[in-house]
């Protein structure tokens, strides 16, 4: 495998001190519909999801916002989806990036990794969404 | 409003040809050969790679001066712009400085959300098609 075999952007964090306050000012003023909100097992991050078309923007923020605080945001990461998800992580490795082990995403089914540098200061991710196609050639 | 879809990631950078290079030699993106170039009227240069659906714009600040810039001088690299489109760019604008945010006025089908309106999220407004 050349690359690491990308296909689309999957999702884009934006990351605040309050996310369910972002989540709310981009439904309400720009039309993004918020599909879904949960809290992270084990951080207790608070999260919410919207959907446009094929990528999904992730609003994540802490347990437990402080109210009364100037609410702040950025844009953090990006994900990308991958055929291959042990493929990429393998390929980018012998390319000399730190790239974490894939592991179970928040969303059903699929796997996640985190590349850890080289990226222009944005952190990025790895998503694999159900088993990776099968290698040709490869016995059955 | 209605927002369609994202049309592409800003990410501020220090060396565009640099950054594209990685990103084609690592990540099989390649540059939009249509899309980007010197924009002296914003202080950068920018080039575009997409993928899927969106792309990711590279950029790079050619002067001091101009918030490109000021973010390169407090944050170094990274996720500047949020490109969402729209199907009536005018209308957007229209409805959002009714609600109060601070826009500029659309330019060749694109508009500028300042950040002080979105809890600091930079936005920019594109409109694809002609009306």
């Amino acid at each position: 495998m050349d690359g690491i075999g990308a296909t689309h952007i999957d999702h884009i964090v934006i990351s605040s001190s309050d996310a369910a306050v972002v989540a709310d000012t981009f439904r309400r003023n720009l039309g993004i519909e918020i599909k879904r909100t949960m809290t992270r097992p084990g951080t207790g991050a608070q999260l919410a999801f919207a959907k446009l078309q094929e990528i999904i923007l992730e609003f994540a923020g802490p347990p437990a916002p402080k109210p009364g605080d100037e609410v702040k945001a950025r844009l953090w990461g990006i994900v990308l989806a991958v055929r291959d998800i042990r493929a990429a992580v393998e390929r980018l490795r012998s390319l000399g990036y730190d790239v974490g082990d894939p592991k179970p995403a928040v969303q059903p089914g699929a796997l996640i990794a985190t590349i850890k540098s080289g990226t222009h200061g944005v952190p990025f991710a790895l998503i694999q969404y159900g088993t990776p196609p099968a290698t040709p050639g490869a016995a059955t | 409003m209605k927002a369609l879809r994202i049309d592409h990631v800003g990410i501020v950078v220090k060396d565009l040809e640099q950054a594209t290079a990685t990103y084609a030699r690592h990540f099989d993106l390649q540059v939009d050969p249509a899309r980007g170039g010197e924009l002296p009227a914003l202080g950068i240069k920018n080039a575009f790679m997409p993928i899927g659906e969106s792309a990711l714009e590279f950029i790079q600040p050619l002067t001091d001066q101009g918030p490109v810039a000021q973010f390169a001088k407090e944050r170094g690299e990274g996720q500047y712009l949020l490109s969402i489109e729209v199907d009536d760019v005018a209308a957007a604008v229209e409805h959002l400085r009714g609600l109060g945010y601070r826009v500029g006025e659309p330019n060749n089908g694109i508009a500028f959300v300042s950040p002080k309106s979105s809890h600091g999220v930079n936005l920019q407004l594109i409109q694809r098609s002609a009306r």
